[in-house]
C-alpha cells in the first residue's frame, strides 16, 4: 500500500511519475508500429511447408493410380482410432476397397502419414474445412481424394518424413538466410 | 414561437447529439486502443468500422430483457433510468459556443458538479436490486470509490473557478481569452492534472476500475442487466465521461476558443476537438496501466489527492488575493 | 460439504461480522481454466478457501496404458497444453530409461532447443495472462496481454515451420525427435530470440516501476521458504522464496550440462520475487537457444527411426521415473513397463497440481483482488492439475 506521508515521498512521486511516463511512452511507441492483423480470409497468411491440415489421399503422379494399397498401417497407428479401412485383393498390387476418415476426432498428429510406406496419406496445407454439419467431416474415400485434388499438399509424406529420421548418407548442409517456411528435405 | 417550445427543441436537438457523439466516442475509443495494441480496431462492419456503434446499438435494442425472478422489479427496472438521467443532464449546461448552448446557468459549475454525483445512486440502486453477490460487492466499491473521489473533482474544479470569481461557465472561457489556464504556472498544471487523476477515478476507468474488474467480478453491477437496460447504462457511462472531458476542455483547455472561434460552430468545432484530446489522454492512461486494489485506491484519494487539491485551492485563493481580486 | 455451504448465501456469526460465501469459477474469466475457488469472505478479507479440480480430467494415466510408446507422445503435449515440449519431453524421457535406449547428441540438442524455445513461448503466455487479470480484459492488462501474445505467434511460428502444428506439437518419439530443422529455420530462430530479447525490454519498461504494478504484487501472496519445502513446489515458485532447485542443473537430462546458463533465485516470496524469477528466465532460455544454434552438431535425429508400425517400440521389464522442469516446475513421468509395447502403468506428476496445495495457505488473510494476483503468479495449467 502506497504510505505517501513517510519519508521519501517526492522520491517516490517522482518514481511514479517516471514510471508512468515509461509505461505510457511504450504504448504511444506501439501506435506508430503497423498492426499485425491478417485480413483473412482476404489475405491468407503463409502456411510453412511442414504445415499439418486435413488428410487426403493422393494419386500416383506418373500412372494417376491410387496410391493407397490397403496395408492398414495408418489405421493401426492412429491413436484415437479413425481410420478405418478395408483391403481389396488384386493381381499386381492391392487396393482400399473403402477407407474412411473421421475427420472430427482426428489428432493431427501425423502419424499416419509417417507410417504409410507408399506416401497415400499426405496432410494438406489447409484447415479450411469448416461445416455446420459433422457428417460431412466423416471423409470417405472419394472425398479424401478430391481433397487431394483441391489443396495444396504440405511438404511431409511418409518416405519424406522416415527419411528425415533415418542416419544420413552425408553431410547434412543447411542453406543461409533463406526465407521462412521453404523447407526442403536435408541436402544430400 | 414562446421559449419554452425554443428551449424544448433545443433540447431535443442537443439530446439526440450527445446520444450520436457518445456511440461514435465508443467506436473512436476502440480504434486508438487497437491501434496502441498491434492490431485494428472494428473493421468490417461499414467502411472501416464505421457503421459499428450503430450495429451494437441495434444488437442492444433487440435482446431479450432479463430480469431475475429474485430482483427487486421497482429498483431493478428504475436503475437504468435513474443513473442515465443525471450523466445527460449535465450537457445542458455546457455552452459549446456563445450563442449556443441550452442553459448557461450562473450556477454553471455548481449545477453540473451537483447533477453529475447524482448517478451513484442510481449505481447503487442497480447494484442493489440485481440481487447478485458480485454486483452488490461491485456497487459497495463504487460508492465507496465515486464519494471519495468526488472532493478531490470538485475542489480542482474549483480552482478556474476562484480564478475567475464565477459559477458561470461561460465567463470562465471568456476569462481563458488571453492564456488558458492550463498555461498558469504549477496551479495551472496541476490542477489539470488532477482534474483529470480524479475524473479517470470518478469515472470508474482503469486504473480504478476496482467497480467492474471484469476479471473479478465480470461486470460489476452491470452484470444482471442485457438490452435496452444494458444500453442506457452504457449510454450513462459514456455520457458522463464525455461530460467531463468537455468540463476539462472548458475550465482548463479554453472551452471553444480558437482560430476563427467568433463563428459559433467553428467554437463547437474546437470545444469539440479539446474535449476529445482530453478524452484521449484518459484512455491512452487507460490502455497501459493495470488496477489496484480498492484499498489502495481509496488511500490515493485521501491521502495523496485530496489534500493536495486542498493545498493547490488555497494556493490559487492566495494568489488572486494577491492579486487583487478575481478576473483576468 | 462444501456444495451445502455455497448454497447459503449469508450466514451472519454471532459476533455481528457477515461472512459471504463465493463461488469464484469454474467458468470465470480468471480461473486459468477451469477451477473453482469457494471464497468464504469476510467484507473485502478472504477467510477460508476451498478449492475444487477435476473439471479437465481426461483419462491421461488410463490413455497411457492403452496406447503404446509410439502413440501415446502425441498426447503426452495436451496435459501441459501451454508448455507442450516439455511435456512430451518427460514421457519419452521416461520410455527411454525404463527401455534404455540411447538419444543421438543431435536430438538431445533439438530438445533443449525445443524446451527452451517452449519456456519462452509459455511465459509470455503467463505474464499476458497475468497482468491481463490484475488490469482487466478492457484496461492495461489487455495492452500487455497483447503484447505477450504477439511475441509468442513469433514463437509458435517458428515451431510451426519446424513441427507443421502451433500449440500440440508430436515432436518427440522415443529414441529421438521426430522432426528435423528445415533449410533457413536456425537464422529465423535467431531473428526472432534477438527480438523477444527486445520486447522483453520493453515489458519490463511497463511494468518493473510501475507504481501500480508493484502495489498490487508486491507483500501479496508470500510464500516463506519453510512452507514452500513443505507443500512441494517446485519451478519459478519455488525459486521465487529462495530455494535455489532447478532440474536442469541439479540433475541434468538431454544435454543440459553441456551449457551454461544462471538459474535465477529471489528470496522475498511475494508475487513480485515470482514474477523477476519468470523474467529472468525469459534471458536465461534466450541465452541457451543461442548456445544450442551455435552447437547444434550433426547427426541422426532419432536411434529408433523410421516409425512404421504401432508396436515398433517395446520396453524391458521395468520402471522407470524421468524428470524435466517445465515452465511450471517438475514434470515427472512414472511408467512401469512389462515387456510390451504398451506401459502397463503410467503415472504423471503434474506440476500445477502440486502448487496448487499451497493455496490454502496463502489466500486466506488477502482481499479478494489479490486472489487474482496470486493465481496469475502461481500460473496453473489445469491439462496438468486434472490430467
Amino acid at each position: 500500500m502506497p504510505e505517501p506521508k513517510a519519508p521519501g515521498f517526492w522520491s517516490e512521486l517522482g518514481q511514479l511519475v517516471r514510471a508512468v511516463g515509461r509505461a505510457m511512452g511504450v504504448t504511444l511507441t506501439n501506435l506508430g508500429r503497423t498492426p499485425v492483423t491478417v485480413h483473412y480470409p482476404e489475405v491468407k497468411r503463409v502456411y510453412p511447408d511442414r504445415f499439418r491440415g486435413i488428410l487426403a489421399l493422393t494419386y500416383d503422379k506418373e500412372t494417376a493410380e491410387e496410391n493407397c494399397i490397403g496395408c492398414r498401417l495408418c489405421e493401426f497407428i492412429c491413436p484415437p482410432q479413425v481410420i478405418k479401412v478395408e483391403m481389396l485383393k488384386a493381381k499386381e498390387r492391392n487396393y482400399a476397397k473403402s477407407f474412411t476418415l473421421e475427420l472430427y476426432a482426428c489428432e493431427f498428429c501425423e502419424l499416419c502419414v509417417q507410417v504409410c510406406p507408399t506416401d497415400a496419406i499426405v496432410m494438406m496445407k489447409s484447415f479450411d474445412l469448416a461445416t455446420a454439419d459433422r457428417r460431412e467431416l466423416l471423409l470417405d474415400k472419394d472425398r479424401l481424394h478430391a481433397i487431394g485434388l483441391d489443396f495444396e499438399p504440405s511438404w511431409a509424406t511418409g518416405n519424406r518424413l522416415r527419411d528425415m529420421q533415418a542416419p544420413p548418407k552425408a553431410a547434412k548442409a543447411e542453406a543461409p538466410a533463406g526465407t521462412r517456411g521453404e523447407a526442403k528435405e536435408p541436402a544430400e | 414561437m414562446p421559449p419554452l417550445a425554443v428551449s424544448a427543441i433545443t433540447a431535443f436537438v442537443l439530446l439526440n447529439v450527445v446520444i450520436g457523439l457518445v456511440t461514435y466516442v465508443t467506436l473512436l475509443e476502440r480504434k486508438f486502443a487497437a491501434r496502441m495494441q498491434s492490431r485494428i480496431g472494428p473493421y468490417r462492419v461499414g467502411p472501416h468500422g464505421l457503421l459499428q456503434p450503430i450495429a451494437d446499438a441495434l444488437k442492444l435494442m433487440m435482446k431479450e430483457d432479463i430480469v431475475p425472478t429474485a430482483a427487486d422489479r421497482w429498483v431493478y427496472n428504475l436503475a437504468p433510468v435513474v443513473f442515465l438521467v443525471p450523466c445527460v443532464l449535465i450537457f445542458a449546461t455546457l455552452p459549446f459556443a456563445p450563442t449556443l448552448g441550452l442553459a448557461d446557468l450562473n450556477i454553471g459549475v455548481l449545477f453540473f458538479l451537483a447533477v453529475s454525483s447524482l448517478e451513484i445512486v442510481g449505481l447503487f440502486m442497480g447494484g442493489w436490486g440485481s440481487n447478485n453477490k458480485y454486483a452488490l460487492l461491485s456497487a459497495m466499491r463504487a460508492v465507496n470509490q465515486i464519494i471519495s473521489y468526488d472532493l478531490p473533482f470538485v475542489f480542482s474544479a474549483l480552482i478556474p473557478v476562484v480564478l475567475v470569481g464565477s459559477l458561470q461557465m461561460s465567463a470562465i472561457v471568456l476569462a481563458q481569452e488571453g492564456l488558458w489556464f492550463v498555461a498558469y504556472p504549477v496551479i495551472g498544471q496541476l490542477g489539470f492534472l488532477a482534474f483529470l487523476i480524479a475524473t479517470i477515478a470518478a469515472e470508474n476507468r482503469v486504473p480504478f476500475d476496482i467497480l467492474e474488474a471484469e476479471s473479478e467480478l465480470v461486470a460489476g453491477f452491470r452484470v444482471e442487466y442485457s438490452g435496452m437496460k444494458f444500453a442506457l447504462i452504457q449510454l450513462g457511462e459514456y455520457a458522463h465521461m464525455i461530460a467531463s472531458s468537455f468540463l476539462g476542455a472548458l475550465l482548463f483547455l479554453g472551452g471553444w476558443l480558437g482560430p476563427g472561434s467568433d463563428v459559433p460552430l467553428v467554437g463547437a468545432l474546437w470545444f469539440l476537438l479539446k474535449a476529445m484530446l482530453v478524452f484521449l489522454l484518459v484512455t491512452w492512461v487507460r490502455w497501459s496501466f493495470v488496477r489496484i486494489r480498492v484499498d489502495q485506491i481509496l488511500a490515493v484519494s485521501w491521502k495523496l489527492l485530496l489534500p493536495a487539491t486542498l493545498i493547490l485551492l488555497f494556493a490559487t485563493a492566495f494568489w488572486v488575493a494577491l492579486r487583487g481580486g478575481p478576473g483576468a | 460439504m462444501a456444495d451445502s455451504e455455497a448454497r447459503r448465501v449469508i450466514e451472519m456469526g454471532y459476533g455481528g461480522n457477515e461472512r459471504l460465501v463465493m463461488n469464484m469459477g469454474p467458468q470465470h474469466p480468471s480461473a486459468h481454466g477451469v477451477f473453482r475457488a469457494i471464497l468464504t469472505l469476510e467484507g473485502e478479507t478472504v477467510v477460508a478457501v476451498d478449492a475444487v479440480i477435476g473439471y479437465l480430467h481426461r483419462c491421461h494415466e488410463k490413455l497411457g496404458e492403452l496406447l503404446t510408446y509410439v502413440q501415446y507422445p502425441t498426447i503426452a503435449s495436451k496435459t501441459d497444453y501451454v508448455a507442450a515440449m516439455t511435456a512430451e519431453l518427460a514421457y519419452v524421457s521416461a520410455v527411454e530409461k525404463v527401455a534404455k535406449f540411447e538419444v543421438p547428441k543431435r536430438a538431445q540438442y533439438l530438445r533443449v532447443l525445443a524446451a527452451e524455445l517452449q519456456r519462452i513461448a509459455s511465459h509470455c503466455l503467463w505474464l499476458g495472462t497475468w497482468c491481463l487479470d490484475m488490469g482487466g480484459a478492457l484496461g492495461g492488462g489487455a495492452t500487455v496481454f497483447l503484447y505477450c501474445i504477439r511475441e509468442r505467434e513469433l514463437v509458435l511460428d517458428l515451431f510451426e515451420s519446424l513441427t507443421g502444428a502451433r500449440l500440440l506439437y508430436g515432436f518427440h518419439q522415443p529414441g529421438g525427435t521426430r522432426y528435423d530443422v528445415p533449410a533457413g529455420w536456425a537464422q529465423k530462430c535467431r531473428e526472432t530470440v534477438d527480438l523477444i530479447e527486445q520486447r522483453v525490454d520493453e515489458y519490463e519498461a511497463m511494468l518493473e516501476d510501475n507504481t501500480f504494478f508493484l502495489v498490487r504484487t508486491q507483500g501479496v501472496g508470500v510464500i516463506s521458504r519453510e512452507l514452500a519445502l513443505e507443500v512441494g513446489l517446485s519451478g519459478p515458485l519455488a525459486r521465487g522464496s529462495g530455494i535455489d532447485f532447478d532440474l536442469r542443473r541439479a540433475a541434468p537430462y538431454s544435454s543440459y550440462e553441456d551449457f551454461d546458463f544462471k538459474v535465477p533465485v529471489e528470496t522475498a516470496g511475494d508475487c513480485y520475487a515470482r514474477y523477476r524469477v519468470r523474467m529472468q528466465e525469459f534471458r536465461e532460455s534466450i541465452k541457451i537457444v543461442r548456445q544450442v544454434l551455435d552447437g547444434l552438431p550433426e547427426g541422426p535425429i532419432s536411434s529408433r527411426p523410421g516409425v512404421k508400425s504401432v508396436g515398433q517400440v517395446r520396453a524391458p521389464k521395468g520402471e522407470a521415473y524421468s524428470r524435466v522442469e517445465g515452465a511450471r516446475g517438475e514434470i515427472g513421468f512414472f511408467i512401469v513397463a512389462d515387456g510390451g509395447p504398451k506401459a502397463y502403468r503410467m503415472k504423471v506428476r503434474g506440476p500445477s497440481f502440486s502448487n496448487l496445495a499451497v493455496l490454502p495457505h496463502i489466500i486466506p488473510g488477502c482481499k479478494v483482488a489479490d486472489v487474482v494476483a496470486i493465481m496469475g503468479s502461481v500460473d496453473p495449467v489445469f491439462g496438468e492439475v486434472d490430467r
